[in-house]
């Protein structure tokens, strides 16, 4: 319930103003076009490099989110207030995640049809596939980038100390969310590469939980 | 203090024993040849690296779950010294693949787990530069520790499916032929001992260091 009042307050804010999503959104078309200037323009390469770009392109515009995940509550000292109220961290720690992949998710859903308009166009084809296995790999970087993104609020350089630290951590997510779009793009679906799906499924659950219990700590006030 | 000295000294008279036996005494790898030498460095400082940075995890645990500053101090320490004895591995291990692998680098499991690890607790120590000393910056610095460290077993499985070519570990062989000389293996356990009484040796040092620091800044903050 607490976790319920408190996402929709922070979702209220957000799309009232929406500029977070926006320039989310608009940062992932950049990113989009520079590598669609920067690389080869033949089909061949472009189906080559679609997997990896698209997520990619994901990493470093849902990173921009996670940066302003908190940044609302600095303001008045809303999070002292927040910290105060008999909230528990945990449900904090679910109202920031669930609104992180609300928005990411949201921006995969108009990055879909434009990935496949400027880069590689059978991905819209596979539109629910890839959303699929865009929300597996959200909830891996939603938790472990809440958690992180929580963390580094209060510290200097936080928008390079974020990345830094993330990235890292998120390989395995990365290599799996790779591999399992390679196998949707050549039409073998999700089910093809089992193991790497599993490994998705299990990241998420491990560091979902993991996140979840750690908050506290970085919570303390 | 007296126990400390004693270890510098037999760290030092190991390691000095361990150069003068891998140049003198230990058989030349006949495929290889001499450049398998490196290998008294490689193995041990890759033992280490990951010793310590298992420390600064069991450390970081430590301090969250007792909340006392010996603990941080013993994190902060093995994180530093890990980062170090991470990049000779890395170093050496180019050095070698070069002759014998033909190339520096190469995305084998391994050695792309070494390297996620090494930018994992780069990013560890960068952390604890950019928040102020106190409190807080221990607790964030354990749970990155912590979160950093438990993301090692995933990240090598993804590696190892990703792609491979590295030989079999020498010492956790889950086949019994033997894939090494007697001699060298002997070798190879005195390398890995004199390496391992020098990261002791290293930790407890900085350790007391960084607790000397602490205290000055304290009184320098008590002064003013």
């Amino acid at each position: 319930m607490n976790t319920w009042t408190l996402l929709k307050k922070d979702l209220q804010l957000d799309l009232r103003s929406l500029e977070n999503f926006l320039s989310m959104l608009f940062f992932a078309v950049t990113i989009l076009l520079l590598f669609a200037f920067a690389l080869p323009l033949d089909d061949a390469s472009h189906r080559l490099l679609a997997p990896g770009l698209f997520w990619v392109v994901f990493l470093l515009s849902g990173i921009l989110n996670l940066n302003k995940l908190f940044q609302i509550e600095k303001e008045n000292s809303c999070m002292e207030a927040l910290l105060m109220s008999p909230i528990s961290r945990g449900s904090i720690f679910l109202a920031k995640m669930a609104e992180n992949m609300i928005f990411v998710l949201a921006m995969q859903v108009i990055l879909i049809p434009l990935f496949s308009l400027f880069f590689y166009q059978d991905l819209l084809q596979h539109f629910f596939s890839v959303l699929g296995l865009s929300f597996l790999t959200c909830l891996g970087f939603s938790s472990l980038g809440t958690l992180l993104g929580g963390l580094t609020t209060d510290v200097r350089f936080k928008e390079i100390l974020l990345p830094i630290l993330l990235f890292p951590l998120l390989v395995p997510l990365l290599l799996a969310s790779v591999i399992l779009l390679k196998s949707v793009i050549n039409g073998a679906g999700l089910g093809a590469e089992l193991d790497w799906l599993k490994l998705l499924v299990g990241f998420d659950l491990v560091f979902a939980l993991l996140s979840y219990l750690v908050f506290d700590y970085v919570m303390e006030f | 203090m007296k126990l400390q000295t004693a270890l510098g000294a037999f760290s030092g008279f190991g390691l000095v024993y361990m150069m003068v036996m891998v140049f003198t005494l230990t058989p030349v790898e006949t495929t290889q040849g001499f450049v398998q030498k490196i290998m008294y460095i490689h193995v041990p400082s890759a033992w280490v690296g990951f010793l310590a940075f298992f420390l600064c995890f069991v450390f970081s645990i430590g301090y969250l779950w007792k909340r006392e500053e010996k603990f941080d101090m013993l994190a902060l320490a093995a994180a530093e010294i890990g980062e170090v004895f991470c990049a000779i591995t890395l170093i050496t291990g180019a050095i070698w693949g070069k002759p014998t692998w033909n190339t520096y680098w190469t995305w084998d499991a391994r050695l792309t787990t070494t390297l996620i690890l090494f930018l994992i607790f780069m990013g560890y120590l960068l952390l604890r530069k950019f928040i102020d000393p106190g409190e807080q910056q221990m607790r964030f610095a354990a749970v990155v520790g912590i979160i950093g460290f438990l993301d090692v077993p995933l990240i090598h499985q993804s590696v190892v499916w990703w792609r491979t070519l590295h030989q079999t570990s020498t010492f956790f062989q889950t086949n019994k032929e033997k894939v090494i000389d007697p001699n060298l293996a002997a070798m190879l356990w005195i390398s890995v001992s004199a390496f391992t009484l020098l990261f002791i040796w290293m930790l407890l040092k900085r350790n007391g260091i960084e607790r000397e620091r602490r205290n000055y800044l304290r009184r320098l903050a008590e002064q003013a």
